[in-house]
């Protein structure tokens, strides 16, 4: 009977617990990764839950929301300036906010992490790719935005196209700058020495150790897109009537300030628990799996 | 110095180019033919051809952007399409009230931020340091535009304590003063949580270092550790920040101007975009954008002034 046997060596080494587990002990991270959920799961399912119309008007005029004197059941939230429930127009506002946001930090992001990858991989194209970079950092996402708007006229997809090269600059930055740590590391020239092609040396091992730093990055930088997208509809620079985004309804509720705040308040109050949710989410993955990248 | 200085500005100048020809894209694009509305639209197509070859539409691009670059050279933006004023006075007449705006706003943000900032720094997980991360994460999320008509409601119709609408006149003057409060007061309530976020991490990065642990051991206060040793070089970042910033505190005074009917360049852009003003949007953008590459320009100047270890890279 051999003693090494009998010594359970999972049971002596440290338990690591995953990173999922570390956000989840965050309380705040839990809650706002629950809420963003449900957010996200409503937007979703905005034709399925809705319930009522959120483009038909009636003659409920700035109905106010139920936990008011007047308030009735039939539309929770109250009613807009048009008499439209705002309870559907939410859901599907936040469908079309969210997905101006998503949108553009993915294509953004993916752009990006691709040019600042590239950029630590082949140090040739490096000091090229950086000058570009640091000439579109110099355009900030706000004025890209009134640009394309100018050009192209008001709507949602100029605003995508302008938040996401906005996004580029930045997250080719991080990317680059995550990418030549790893580039450094021994198992790289590993990779190299058995013979690995730049294609496989690329994917595999450099950009599968960069994705989680660059999601994290991504993660940070949605809250931030939303509110600058929220922005322009409210100036009615981005979504148009007749469709339902936060930012334009927003604006709509503006001109019924004194009589029925509600109209402009529960967008913005939608904006703020989407952003909020959004960047405690991001500030604890990124103390969880990512220290670095703290400042 | 110099050199880092000159090889700043070398570097904008690709960015200066690239700015104008978007400027000069900017009126190319725009639907609707110059010769077309200046002739009106009962003009038979012979005055319609003559007037192109006038304004020298038919030139090929590259010279009518040589033109471009030449007229404005001379400070020539045409003329805004709604009111026929120049567009080189609108902007004029837009550039201070901006200005204005940024100093009242960062005048007040600044300092608090970096006040707060510390405080958090000092008192290191204390309740005073998580309520002040909790109020600069709830900053940086809060709509810009929530921010504003909040204020408005309360301050401005419900107490009736300060006006809402427009400018009162200069800086200077009690009505300038009282009409550029609440603005100023919106703007900066975005830009404080950056700013303290900023200050704590890198006050604590200072605290840390070995010069700080000297000074208190040879018995400086702790007030006199964390102002003079700690603060003062943990300040470089912060001015970075700022820089970094300038972007989002433009679409921050785009979206007050607008809400406050303040009569400044971003509002002025707003509205030319909305009402296809192209020449006022070119120069509205084109201003922006500039001042935008300035205060770069002065930040990395600043920088390598403050922390010569940048001058050496």
């Amino acid at each position: 009977m051999s003693t090494t046997a009998e010594i359970d060596t999972a049971a002596l080494a440290p338990r690591r617990r995953a990173w999922w587990q570390l956000l989840l002990a965050d309380r705040a991270a839990a809650l706002g990764l629950l809420i963003l959920a449900l957010i996200v799961l409503g937007a979703a399912l905005a034709p399925l839950i809705a319930p009522h119309n959120p483009y038909a008007s009636s003659r409920a005029v700035m109905l106010p929301p139920v936990w008011e004197a007047r308030g009735t059941w039939t539309h929770i939230l109250g009613t807009d300036g048009q008499g439209r429930d705002m309870l559907s127009r939410i859901l599907y506002g936040t469908r079309t906010t969210l997905i101006i946001g998503v949108v553009a930090v993915l294509v953004g992001g993916i752009f990006g992490s691709l040019l600042g990858l590239l950029s630590a991989f082949y140090k040739r194209i490096d000091p090229y790719v950086m000058r570009l970079v640091d000439m579109m950092l110099s355009f900030p996402a706000i004025l890209l935005g009134l640009a394309l708007v100018a050009v192209f006229g008001p709507g949602v997809v100029p605003v995508i196209v302008a938040l996401a090269i906005a996004t580029i600059p930045d997250c080719a930055r991080i990317a680059r700058s995550i990418a030549v740590s790893v580039m450094e590391q021994e198992f790289i020239e590993a990779g190299r020495a058995v013979g690995l092609s730049d294609r496989a040396l690329f994917t595999r091992y450099l950009m599968r150790n960069c994705v989680s730093s660059i999601m994290i990055f991504i993660s940070l930088r949605f809250g931030q897109v939303i509110l600058i997208g929220a922005a322009l509809s409210f100036l009615g620079l981005g979504a148009r009537p007749p469709a339902a985004e936060l930012g334009m309804m927003a604006a709509q509720g503006r001109d019924f300030l004194l009589f029925a705040p509600h109209i402009a308040v529960i967008p913005s109050v939608a904006i703020f628990v989407i952003v909020l949710c959004a960047n405690i989410v991001g500030d604890a993955l990124r103390d969880v799996l990512d220290p670095r990248l703290r400042g | 110095m110099l050199e880092t200085i000159l090889n700043r500005l070398l570097l904008s100048i690709p960015v200066l180019l690239g700015v104008l020809i978007l400027g000069f894209v900017l009126v190319q694009v725009a639907p609707g033919d110059p010769a077309r509305v200046l002739a009106g639209p009962a003009a038979p197509p012979e005055i319609v051809a003559q007037i192109r070859e006038r304004m020298g539409l038919d030139d090929p691009m590259v010279v009518q952007f040589m033109r471009y670059m030449g007229r404005l050279m001379q400070g020539d933006l045409g003329r805004s399409l709604i009111s026929n004023r120049e567009v080189v006075v609108e902007l004029g007449a837009a550039i201070g009230p901006t200005l204005e705006l940024m100093l009242a706003c960062l005048i007040w943000s600044i300092p608090a931020g970096i006040s707060l900032g510390t405080l958090a720094a000092v008192w290191r997980g204390s309740l005073v340091d998580r309520a002040i991360m909790a109020f600069s994460v709830a900053g940086v999320s809060l709509p810009i535009f929530f921010i504003c008509l909040v204020l408005i409601q309360l301050v401005g119709v419900k107490w009736q304590l300060l006006p809402f609408i427009g400018r009162g006149g200069p800086l200077w003057t009690v009505d300038g003063l009282r009409h550029i409060a609440l603005p100023a007061l919106s703007l900066g309530l975005i830009f404080i949580g950056p700013v303290a976020r900023m200050t704590r991490s890198s006050v604590l990065e200072v605290l840390r270092l070995d010069h700080v642990r000297t000074a208190r051991a040879k018995g400086l206060t702790e007030r006199a550790v964390i102002v003079r040793h700690g603060l003062r070089n943990a300040l470089i970042p912060v001015i970075t920040l700022i820089g970094l910033q300038a972007g989002y505190l433009l679409g921050g005074a785009v979206v007050t101007e607008t809400i406050f009917s303040y009569p400044g360049i971003g509002r002025l852009a707003v509205g030319a975009i909305l009402s296809s003003d192209f020449p006022l949007t070119q120069g509205a953008i084109l201003v922006l954008a500039l001042a935008f590459i300035l205060v770069n320009l002065v930040v990395d100047v600043l920088y390598a002034l403050l922390d010569p270890r940048v001058q050496k890279k």
